[in-house]
């Protein structure tokens, strides 16, 4: 890619969501002309994407339980106040 | 939901362990979806998000109730996550920093092999070929990038959890996700 590194920036801060107004004109405006900064930022997007999509891993139904079992044993007085 | 949530957490500093319960369930995803980018393994997930749950409680004192609950207990996640990554030290990745990139190393730099052989693509499930290219991320990037994107928390929020200035944490998105592009853009 020939393009300043400065465009790849703005990509980033374009996809944190900060970036100012002006930037984003001035990067809006290159992508219309650039298919290498255009390429870089879909790749960017889908390997946001990538990293969003959701494992298909739950967690075991008794994980609550076990989470409370391993707690320390609650004070008496609290016990005895219910 | 936060009101409630806070109702809750002023039960169990009074010393209410069934209060608890609900926190947990509440959330129980989110915890072992980040412990699970992180470690890679779902045992071992499963085993920190509990350990971080144990230790939400037992520091519940600590927890300054003006600030949100989640950014604390996500910081608690995720120390003792990056604990047991530095204790297991895994050295998978090319091992040699790149000059200049403050960590990153050379399997980060180059892409993914352009075709996976195709018995090996149907073998490998594209979710497990993601971890493991997280996984492959040094800490320090892994970490930004999965509070990033489990949760869309703000960099604000990451800058609060991992106590860094929030420069520091956009660096770090910045690179992560370059490092990421590089491995998985031909997928």
């Amino acid at each position: 890619m020939k393009c300043p590194k400065m465009y790849v920036n703005l990509i980033h801060e374009h996809l944190d969501g900060d970036i100012t107004k002006e930037n984003e004109l001035l990067l809006k405006e290159h992508l219309h002309q650039c298919k290498d900064c255009q390429q870089h930022m879909h790749q960017l997007k889908r390997t946001i994407a990538f990293v969003q999509s959701t494992s298909h891993i739950e967690l075991p139904m008794n994980f609550t339980a076990g989470v409370m079992a391993g707690l320390p044993r609650e004070k008496n007085r609290i016990r005895m106040n219910r | 939901m936060d009101l409630l949530l806070k109702r809750k957490i002023k039960k169990v500093k009074k010393g209410d362990q069934d209060a608890f319960a609900d926190i947990v369930e509440y959330h129980k995803d989110k915890l072992f979806h980040l412990c699970y980018r992180m470690l890679g393994n779902r045992e071992e997930a499963q085993d920190a998000a509990q350990e971080a749950f144990i230790r939400a409680y037992v520091n519940i004192h600590s927890y300054d109730t003006s600030k949100k609950f989640s950014t604390w207990l996500y910081r608690i996640a995720t120390n003792l996550c990056i604990d047991r990554i530095r204790k297991k030290k895994p050295d998978y990745y090319l091992d040699a920093e790149v000059a200049g990139t403050d960590g990153l190393n050379m399997y980060s730099q180059i892409a993914a092999d352009q075709a996976l052989p195709e018995e090996e693509l149907e073998q490998v499930e594209l979710q497990e070929f993601i971890q493991s290219e997280i996984l492959k991320l040094p800490e320090k990037y892994r970490t930004v990038i999965v509070l990033k994107y489990i949760d869309e928390l703000s960099l604000k929020e990451i800058s609060d959890i991992l106590d860094l200035p929030l420069g520091t944490v956009k660096t770090r998105i910045h690179r992560g996700r370059e490092a990421l592009r590089n491995r998985l853009r031909h997928l």
